[in-house]
């Protein structure tokens, strides 16, 4: 069942786990939103593609949902972070420092600093 | 662990169909509310808001197809679609699909049926421990008892004895009786006589083969110590299960034999059937109890009472060649220590020339082996060409499906379809014919085991032989379908995928190139009528074969003969007992009296029963040790009731006592080939080897009767004794009668019965039926390849109708104008006929020396006719063409109706 994972996908996912961390319990407009603001124009277009990726995370037990009522009384979808999900954040912030870390270095690296 | 958790949560949604489409929709309902709310916030007007809404929020159904595949198992639900597809195609042409399903069930069917037996005859080892250790002394398998000096097939048990000892090459040695005896006994306290077999074993037997109880315990060697003192009984598992409905308190109840009680002292495990492959005993009996199985056999203690088989297992380390060697040494050895051995000049000088061989016994003793291995391995390999006809039948047909589905194919990839997807969903489609087919054909396995069980078994009983379906078998079994499927799908799946796509579009009939687009069908067409050639004249053959057997010439009259065995030893009888001869006579006289019947006579033997047979002395005459003459001790009515004419003297009558001169009627053969000079009438003679054990008897001629068979394509030398001056523990007793058989048959029994109730009576059926029996392995062969052959045409038939339909329908263009042109009708419909006439002619061609060279192999199965005998080549030929004929005359007519207006306007 492994699959290649979707680079960005992948990176939505770690982007919607970072936003339940940070903003708690929140419906799915709520988390593109969000992404939105803070991503630019990541997101603008095919926000629906968020939905897949909610379900995965889902699936795989890092997000719970449950219905709830928005801020304007809708009944909506509120997803919410699981203990699993904090410890998969975590260890994905990390996994991701260190390869921006390493890339950083490499791209910056300059001839003359090679011995 | 994420990863698991998740392809969990998906089986489980997969398994209870749940859809989220519901949940998605009302949070991309939601989601677009949200951003029309924030939008008219913004300032843009409700209409225009909620565009711009549903514009981010992008393409719904993309969204939501990826959505469902995160969902489910959507691979696995694409293969159930194409499943279900695939049903829904193969119902929409249900001819062509039960066709196909059939085809392969009994190709698949009848190839599995055959190697299960060629598995269970001719492959399988012994149910023992380390059967591949285990040798037996001698090669041929002879059943029977002799008294020749240096036999080296049949040994007596002093030599078995001697031999244990003296042996250095076994760690076990064991003997057991080279017949199985079948005597009537009574279970406890039951009122009714059973026919049981026993197998009587030296005490060494269980432990040398390495196989222990069920229950109770073995046969042992303190069983074998003492004769007559050991009445002991192991019983088989089948047995103990089948008549004694598996009582675990089995042990220490009794079964009487003849006059002696035997004690039941334990059940063998359910897969050992003893050594011999085919003939599994009822119960084991240590050897100390063979003069009470079936009473009055004697000779335990005799030197040269040869009648047991020795078996050994090699010590480790001990190959089959050094054991041959030591063997060797040791016979001539006890041989020579014997104080009665009689060691004329003669009998020495074949001592020194004998040498004992030695063979593997990991698959048992086999008669069958090898009275059916021949035939079993060519049904083998009729079955196996029925299958490769049926192959070429079900890739011909998908091949025709798949291109008239050429069009939908490309319509299909050009909407997008993938190849891989189109190829897969062919193949699920052969796929799903394949295992229909090879389920289809498990069932008929079943069928075709009891039918070849049936072929075997010569008598009411069936030969005990486990055929059941093994789970290798049945992996084989599915191996083939499955493998039928995917080379025959995936060609015409490549072929459909590779088409170009414009040119399939554009015309819905191809153009004049069908010819070269069909290459393949017309070779698998060739090829089903080579090989149905193959397998008809095969047919013709054996059906040629069986019609020359039932047509024999015998030398007796086998119509209107009732014959019956009747087991005289388990009563307790002795063959020389005058009160026994004066039972017998009483028999023949009160059944001659009964109306319907002309005359009735007891023999030893009729037709292919085994014989007794010896050498004989005729005075004046060069004694040869090599020429046999087969003796049957008779009633003085046989040949009235055999209908046998005597050429010269007179027949036996009441004048012949034990006290009268001993005479003997001689056949034909005999008084020509080894009477010489002047007439035998007269004459005396002496049966038996001067160098024999026992004295020679002698005989006087008076009379000579007309050859007759006893065994199918053997004249052998023959005389006949009157039971009144020889003694013999009767068996069969033949009635030459009128009228209804079942009749006559109730009556005989009764007056039997009335003489002496408890005498058992058993194989009650016609001389004719025992003759034909005789050869029912021919009728057999002939029944199943001639069916075998019809399916084969009748494939074959449906194979060049399919690919002829086909091109025909292809053809309706261009057929149209050709008939707009002036063509004739039935110049059309001809020209359909001959290219039929020419792949049959292609075929035969190409089959004729292939059937030529398969024909010599089995000549051996033949009477009275070659292998390449030109009649059943003839008509093998006569029928294909004319199935082949009519297979082609539909579509020739379907050509011939042609409108050309409709056709041209069609295209």
């Amino acid at each position: 069942m492994k699959q290649k994972p979707d680079v960005q996908q992948g990176t939505l996912a770690l982007m919607v786990l970072k936003t339940l961390e940070v903003l708690g319990p929140l419906h799915g407009y709520g988390i593109a939103r969000r992404i939105e603001q803070i991503s630019g124009d990541l997101l603008t277009v095919n926000q629906g593609t968020l939905y897949p990726v909610l379900l995965r995370l889902e699936q795989e037990g890092s997000i719970e949902s449950d219905w709830g009522a928005s801020e304007n009384n809708r009944r909506a979808r509120y997803y919410t972070l699981t203990r699993d999900g904090r410890r998969q954040l975590n260890a994905e912030v990390q996994d991701w420092n260190q390869t921006t870390e390493i890339i950083a270095r490499f791209l910056s690296a300059k001839a003359e600093d090679l011995p | 662990m994420r990863a698991i958790k998740r392809l969990w949560t998906r089986t489980l949604n997969f398994a209870r169909r749940t859809s989220g489409d519901r949940r998605l929709r009302e949070e991309m309902e939601q989601h677009v509310a949200l951003q029309t709310e924030e939008n008219i916030r913004a300032g843009m007007n409700p209409t225009e808001a909620r565009r711009q809404a549903i514009l981010k929020l992008g393409p719904v159904e993309a969204v939501r197809e990826s959505y469902h595949a995160e969902e489910g198992l959507p691979k696995i639900e694409t293969v159930l679609q194409d499943c279900r597809y695939a049903v829904r195609v193969l119902l929409k042409s249900p001819v062509l699909s039960v066709v196909a399903v059939l085809t392969l069930a009994l190709g698949i069917g009848a190839n599995t049926a055959i190697f299960s037996f060629l598995d269970a005859v001719m492959l399988r080892s012994l149910p023992v421990r380390d059967p591949q250790r285990l040798v037996k002394l001698g090669v041929e398998d002879w059943g029977g008892i002799t008294d020749s000096f240096a036999c080296t097939e049949l040994f007596s048990y002093p030599f078995y004895r001697q031999f244990q000892r003296d042996s250095q090459v076994f760690s076990d040695t064991a003997a057991l009786l080279s017949m199985m005896n079948d005597v009537h006994g009574f279970v406890g306290d039951r009122k009714d006589s059973e026919l049981i077999h026993v197998q009587t074993v030296s005490g060494t037997y269980f432990q040398t083969l390495g196989v222990g109880p069920q229950i109770g315990r073995v046969i042992n060697e303190s069983d074998d110590s003492t004769e007559g003192a050991h009445p002991v009984l192991v019983l088989s598992d089948a047995f103990w299960k089948h008549r004694l409905g598996g009582d675990p308190t089995v042990i220490d109840r009794k079964i009487k034999l003849g006059g002696t009680v035997f004690n039941i002292v334990g059940v063998a495990p359910p897969e050992f059937f003893g050594t011999r492959v085919g003939a599994a005993p009822d119960a084991w009996a240590p050897l100390s109890m063979l003069a009470s199985i079936p009473p009055g056999w004697k000779g335990r203690e005799e030197n040269f009472s040869e009648s047991l088989y020795i078996l050994g297992r090699l010590r480790p380390g001990v190959t089959i060649e050094e054991a041959t060697a030591n063997t060797n040494i040791l016979f001539p050895q006890i041989l020579h220590s014997f104080p009665d051995a009689k060691l004329t000049q003669a009998n020495v000088e074949r001592l020194a020339r004998t040498r004992v061989p030695l063979k593997s016994l990991a698959r048992g003793i086999s008669y069958l082996r090898d009275a059916y291995s021949e035939p079993l391995k060519v049904l083998m390999v009729i079955v196996a060409l029925v299958l490769l006809i049926a192959c070429a039948n079900i890739a011909n047909l998908l091949l025709a499906r798949s291109t008239s589905r050429a069009r939908e194919l490309a319509v299909r990839q050009a909407l997008g379809a993938a190849r891989i997807r189109i190829i897969r969903q062919l193949l699920t489609e052969s796929l799903v014919l394949a295992v229909a087919g090879g389920a289809l054909g498990i069932a008929f396995v079943a069928f075709a085991n009891r039918l070849l069980l049936h072929m075997i078994s010569s008598g009411p009983e069936t030969v005990p032989l486990d055929v059941t379906l093994n789970l290798r078998l049945l992996a084989f079994t599915f191996a083939v379908t499955v493998s039928t499927a995917l080379l025959f799908g995936m060609l015409p799946a490549f072929r459909a995928t590779r088409l170009e796509l414009t040119s399939t579009l554009k015309s819905s009939r191809g153009n004049s190139s069908h010819g070269s687009r069909t290459p393949l069908a017309k070779v698998l067409v060739i090829s089903q009528v080579a090989l149905s050639l193959v397998l008809t004249v095969g047919a013709f053959l054996f059906l040629r074969t069986l019609n020359n057997l039932s047509r024999l010439d015998v030398g007796f009259d086998r119509q209107n003969v009732l014959r019956l065995d009747i087991d005289s030893a388990s009563s307790g009888y002795d063959g020389d007992d005058p009160r026994f001869k004066a039972l017998l006579r009483e028999i023949e006289e009160r059944v001659s009296s009964l109306p319907g019947v002309q005359a009735a006579s007891f023999s030893s033997f009729t037709f292919a029963q085994g014989t007794w047979s010896s050498a004989i002395v005729v005075p004046g005459q060069q004694f040869n040790g090599k020429v046999n003459v087969m003796h049957n001790i008779i009633g003085n009515d046989y040949f009235k009731v055999m209908r046998i004419p005597l050429i010269a003297g007179r027949q036996f009558g009441p004048q012949d006592t034990a006290t009268s001169q001993p005479v003997a009627i001689i056949s034909e053969a005999t008084a020509r080939d080894l009477f010489p000079s002047g007439s035998p009438i007269g004459r005396t003679y002496s049966i038996g080897s001067p160098d024999g054990m026992e004295k020679p008897v002698e005989k006087q001629v008076i009379g000579i009767a007309k050859d007759a068979m006893r065994v199918v394509e053997t004249r052998d030398y023959m005389d006949y004794l009157p039971y009144s001056q020889h003694g013999w523990g009767f068996g069969d007793f033949e009635v030459r009668y009128s009228g209804n058989f079942a009749a006559v048959a109730a009556q005989v029994q009764q007056a039997i019965h009335g003489i002496d109730r408890t005498l058992p009576i058993s194989n009650v059926t016609t001389l004719e039926e025992e003759v034909a029996s005789s050869y029912s392995n021919q009728a057999i062969i002939a029944q199943l390849s001639t069916f075998f052959g019809i399916v084969a045409v009748f494939l074959s038939s449906i194979g060049l109708y399919g690919i002829m339909s086909y091109l025909v329908s292809r053809r309706t263009g261009e057929i149209g104008i050709r008939m707009a042109l002036g063509a004739e009708r039935a110049e059309v419909g001809w020209q359909v006929m001959r290219e039929v006439l020419i792949w049959i002619v292609v075929g035969i061609a190409v089959g004729l020396p292939v059937t030529l060279a398969g024909a010599r192999l089995v000549t051996s199965m033949l009477y009275g006719l070659s292998g390449s005998d030109p009649l059943s080549l003839i008509a093998a030929v006569v029928v294909l063409a004319l199935a082949g004929l009519a297979a082609g005359y539909l579509p020739a007519r379907r050509a011939s109706r042609v409108e050309p207006m409709v056709a041209l306007r069609y295209e």
